[in-house]
């Protein structure tokens, strides 16, 4: 049955939380940024926006992450397991986009074998979503198949009823159980249809017209012309709650050292390179191309899933101002009417 | 649930310096139980770490028939490198492998067999020389080209004598033109005219290609002119990599990740991928 959560009643539902053991994430604002941070008390979660700065997937997938740590004495060496990375907590707050970016990621991290890294944060971790009831310009979801709404990846689905009101649903077994752990903190759901306060996100182009264009055009003149002002800097690779692209490296002292997964991103002319100088994707053109390919053709072929969940982030944080909707709105448009490939 | 990113530990048991800057070192597993169940095919790659230094990502050199180690060669060349080649006889480093695909060996049973490298890149194949060597009887003529730079360049000196030696291998032998000494007695020229000039038999032959973008580029087409269909060309590609398991999303090709998917491709199925090597 439908339940309701007063807003009220969200200090309670923190506090309850912390006390069946939950760690708890929501958002917050960090000076002018509003950022899905651990918090205290419901009175430090923050509401009043479109979107957290910061994306979902660092807490699946952090920044820098030790998947092994080690001794060192003369010529032997002891490796250690981390532990204790997956800690029980819930994310309360997160929008519809950034939850559904974790299936998608899931089947990445579980092809073939399982970083367990990513395995057991998903497992410890339950994720309230709310519901959009705005949007900004760069919002895209409703263009990549998803809704302000959506439900996939959430485990519990608030949504916006009046200022103080919002109406829960259950989409996971966790989610069911998390909300039965928490009796007294929702309340039942009076008679009547609520009405939703839901954000309108608008359509910007056709998906279905992306993957074919695609397909035909890996040598097309777009690439370059698009990426010409992109100062290959990356942060849309690092606010991408679908970018999951690392490095590994060693961090040490003479007796000690990690083992750390990094985030890298393949806007960077090192990404690719060989050690003998020779670089696959040289051009920014050619690193653009592999972000868009990747998202709409590639990953789609080997997960029948899009890699991107129209947050729009990539393209609110751009400094040269490249616009991600914006290219698939050129190439559904070249697909409907090709111009001139060279 | 396992971590995919741990290493095995392997101690270094031999190791020979093969020429400037480039070093083979012979390896054991440390745990001898490991060691027992450990299994791969020629084709395939790991990534060897040194441990406060990182990983990095190369073939295993040595033939699937010599089960008691495995062997690797590398060129001294980044952060990695430099230190693996600092490290001593009995010293430990990590492994992690074996990943990839395999070159379908016993598919190429009854045919000639022809071998062309450049470079650093006659390990690679050298795993499959040996392979192939060791069941001898199952193969027909088996021909190897390789070039280096300089004959200084050359690696795996003492094979290349050994192989020289056998009457059941032609062994052709070039330098890039300067790169030869007064008493060299190969050949002078790039590895794609000396396979031209070589002039394999294509007929019921496997040829099987490994060396630098550059050298592949121009040796596939004499592949072509000389009879080759392009499912009879093999190769093993190498870029660069971080994870080995297709997660880390640096080496792809297109939609091919060469780390799972490959390294070992046909020319025909490189013919398949965009122009993004």
């Amino acid at each position: 049955m439908e339940k309701r959560l007063y807003k009220k009643d969200f200090g309670s539902f923190i506090t309850s939380l912390q006390g069946l053991g939950y760690k708890t994430v929501a958002p917050k604002k960090d000076n002018n940024l509003i950022m899905l941070d651990e918090i205290q008390g419901a009175d430090e979660i923050s509401l009043d926006h479109v979107i957290t700065n910061n994306s979902i997937k660092e807490f699946f997938f952090p920044k820098t992450e030790k998947v092994l740590s080690y001794r060192m004495e003369k010529n032997k060496v002891e490796i250690e397991e981390p532990e204790g990375f997956a800690v029980k907590a819930v994310i309360f707050g997160s929008r519809p986009c950034d939850a559904f970016s974790l299936p998608v990621m899931d089947k990445v991290f579980n092809w073939d074998c399982s970083d367990k890294f990513w395995v057991q944060r998903r497992e410890a971790i339950t994720i309230v979503t709310i519901a959009c009831d705005k949007c900004d310009s760069y919002c895209f979801c409703t263009s990549v198949g998803l809704a302000p709404d959506a439900k996939q990846g959430s485990d519990v689905l608030l949504t916006k009823i009046s200022d103080d009101e919002y109406v829960v649903e259950t989409v996971t077994e966790k989610g069911e159980n998390l909300i039965k752990g928490l009796e007294g903190v929702f309340s039942d759901s009076p008679s009547g249809v609520p009405d939703r306060q839901v954000a309108t996100v608008e359509k910007k182009f056709a998906i279905d017209k992306v993957k074919p264009w695609l397909d035909e055009n890996f040598v097309h003149k777009v690439w370059t012309e698009f990426s010409l002002k992109c100062i290959g800097c990356g942060a849309c690779t690092f606010v991408c709650p679908t970018c999951h692209c690392f490095d590994i490296v060693d961090e040490c002292t003479m007796t000690k050292g990690d083992r750390v997964k990094n985030w890298d991103g393949c806007q960077f002319k090192m990404f690719t390179m060989h050690t003998s100088g020779h670089n696959p994707r040289s051009t920014q053109g050619e690193r653009w191309r592999q972000r868009i390919m990747h998202k709409f053709k590639y990953y789609v072929e080997k997960f029948d899933s899009i890699l991107c969940v129209g947050c729009g982030r990539c393209s609110r944080v751009c400094p040269a101002d490249m616009n991600i909707s914006e290219m698939l709105e050129i190439i559904a448009t070249e697909a409907s009417q090709p111009g001139n490939k060279d | 649930m396992d971590n995919i990113y741990r290493p095995y530990l392997m101690n270094i048991s031999d190791m020979v310096d093969e020429a400037p800057g480039v070093k083979t070192f012979r390896l054991n597993f440390s745990n001898e139980d490991e060691g027992k169940k450990f299994q791969f095919q020629a084709g395939q790659f790991a990534l060897y770490s040194v441990f406060g230094y990182g990983e990095c990502t190369f073939c295993i050199a040595s033939s699937p028939t010599r089960k008691e180690y495995i062997e690797c060669t590398f060129r001294q060349a980044g952060r990695v490198t430099n230190a693996l080649r600092e490290l001593n006889i009995g010293d430990t480093l990590g492994f992690r492998g074996p990943y990839g695909n395999v070159f379908p060996i016993e598919e190429w049973e009854g045919k000639n067999l022809v071998f062309i490298a450049g470079g650093i890149a006659l390990p690679p194949l050298r795993c499959v020389i040996w392979n192939c060597l060791d069941l001898r009887d199952k193969f027909k003529d088996v021909t190897i080209i390789y070039g280096a730079k300089t004959v200084a360049d050359l690696v795996y000196k003492h094979e290349l004598k050994e192989w020289d030696a056998r009457d059941d291998v032609n062994l052709v032998t070039t330098v890039d033109p300067g790169g030869e000494t007064p008493d060299w007695t190969g050949k002078v020229g790039f590895v794609p005219t000396v396979v031209e000039q070589a002039e394999p038999s294509s007929s019921n032959t496997i040829a099987i290609v490994c060396g630098p973008p550059i050298m592949i580029k121009f040796t596939l087409p004499v592949l072509e002119k000389l009879g080759f269909k392009q499912d009879k060309v093999y190769t093993t590609l190498e870029n660069r990599m971080k994870c080995g398991l297709g997660k880390c999303g640096r080496c792809n090709i297109g939609c091919t990740y060469v780390c799972k998917e490959g390294p070992v491709f046909t020319a025909e199925e490189i013919s398949k991928m965009p122009d993004e090597f």
